[in-house]
């Protein structure tokens, strides 16, 4: 490769750009079909104002329905019956029940096996004392504010019902005596606030 | 594309017209829709409800034993073949009516009691206490269950006592309020 030949212009990295093909047509039959020529138009105008329209209906209606607490966290391994005569969700403290354990608000609160054991209802110490500290804490923040009481169950379809009268009564001994079970919407029946 | 013409800008003045950048608005639209999009809450999760305050609270301006007491509407869930829905005023019974238990299969996994919702809103229209508009206070529902029935059954029952609904006047709006408040019995 130490020839003094020089390369040639396909070896060069940049080369001196030469003649090129119809560079010195005027192309004029393309400008022709470009304008008409004769014939219908081929250029477009795209409507943008209708468009704009249409992106800020989609926005308004978009911000109408966002929710910035975002979708509920529930557990895979629960599967929740249906509804028709069903109320809106509420903020509360989220009680599930996901095979054995007891989670409230995906915290560890002790399992159902003692009250399968028994298969009796009785009182679930664990869920009692976190459920307690909750509403401890709420009065101690919200001095002379009124406690709603209101805590969510989160259910597998096939929990027996001893579990759940277990878990219901646990809560309102706790002082949350106003317990909803969270349910898919069917959306048959009328929905109430 | 798009500007704004004030019609100034003569005698060597700066023109006051402005184009307005339809380019970036337009971008900048698509951004929000796509993120409103991504962070749309789509599946609809509801609850229903249950209340351990039962009974209500007492009339403070009356005595306790002047006090009439609420008819109760107490619905057995026990038997394989029907449900039972006893009216009790107190510990009295005052009626009792039979309904067959049948299952009516939804989509999937689902099913309803029908007929139970329907004998329960009846019973309600003819029996139940608080159907004044004005009256805020709800009709009380007890469920018996035995230990071992399904959540999902238990669900099914509670929705169709929630299945007569009335209107309640608050503060001059009308409000859709279910006619009962349902809670466990204890035995």
């Amino acid at each position: 490769m130490s020839s003094s030949k020089p390369l040639s212009r396909f070896h060069q990295p940049i080369s001196v750009p030469g003649r090129r093909l119809l560079a010195g047509l005027p192309l004029a039959f393309v400008s022709k079909k470009v304008s008409g020529g004769g014939h219908k138009s081929v250029n477009h105008d795209i409507p943008l104002i209708p468009f704009i329209d249409f992106l800020l209906c989609i926005v308004l209606f978009l911000l109408a329905s966002f929710s910035a607490s975002g979708e509920l966290p529930i557990d895979k391994s629960v599967r929740l019956p249906s509804a028709d005569n069903v109320e809106d969700m509420t903020q509360a403290p989220m009680i599930a029940v996901a095979g054995q354990m007891i989670l409230v608000d995906g915290i560890p609160a002790g399992t159902t096996r003692p009250v399968k054991e028994a298969n009796r209802m009785q009182k679930l110490d664990e869920l009692f004392n976190i459920l307690k500290g909750r509403r401890e804490v709420f009065k101690q923040i919200n001095p002379g504010k009124d406690f709603h009481g209101i805590a969510v169950l989160q259910v597998d379809r096939e929990v027996e019902a001893v579990v759940v009268k277990s878990v219901f009564q646990t809560a309102a001994l706790a002082g949350y005596p106003n317990v909803s079970f969270m349910v898919k919407n069917r959306g048959g029946g009328k929905k109430r606030g | 594309m798009a500007g704004i013409d004030t019609g100034g800008g003569h005698g060597g003045k700066r023109s006051l017209n402005q184009e307005i950048p339809l380019i970036p608005f337009i971008d900048f639209l698509l951004c929000l829709v796509s993120f409103l999009l991504m962070t749309a809450v789509w599946t609809q999760m509801s609850r229903i409800n249950a209340d351990a305050r039962v009974p209500g609270p007492p009339d403070p301006d009356k005595e306790l034993e002047e006090q009439k007491k609420d008819l109760t509407l107490h619905v057995e869930m026990r038997g394989e073949e029907k449900f039972q829905l006893v009216w009790k005023e107190g510990n009295t019974v005052r009626d009792t009516i039979d309904v067959p238990r049948k299952q009516v299969r939804l989509n999937g996994e689902d099913f309803s009691y029908p007929d139970l919702s329907q004998k329960i809103t009846e019973q309600w229209g003819t029996t139940g206490s608080h159907r004044a508009d004005s009256d805020l206070k709800r009709d009380q529902a007890v469920l018996h269950t035995d230990n071992t029935t399904k959540f999902e059954d238990i669900i099914a029952v509670i929705d169709s006592i929630y299945a007569p609904q009335r209107t309640i006047k608050l503060g001059g709006a009308e409000e859709t309020i279910s006619a009962f408040n349902v809670t466990f019995a204890v035995d």
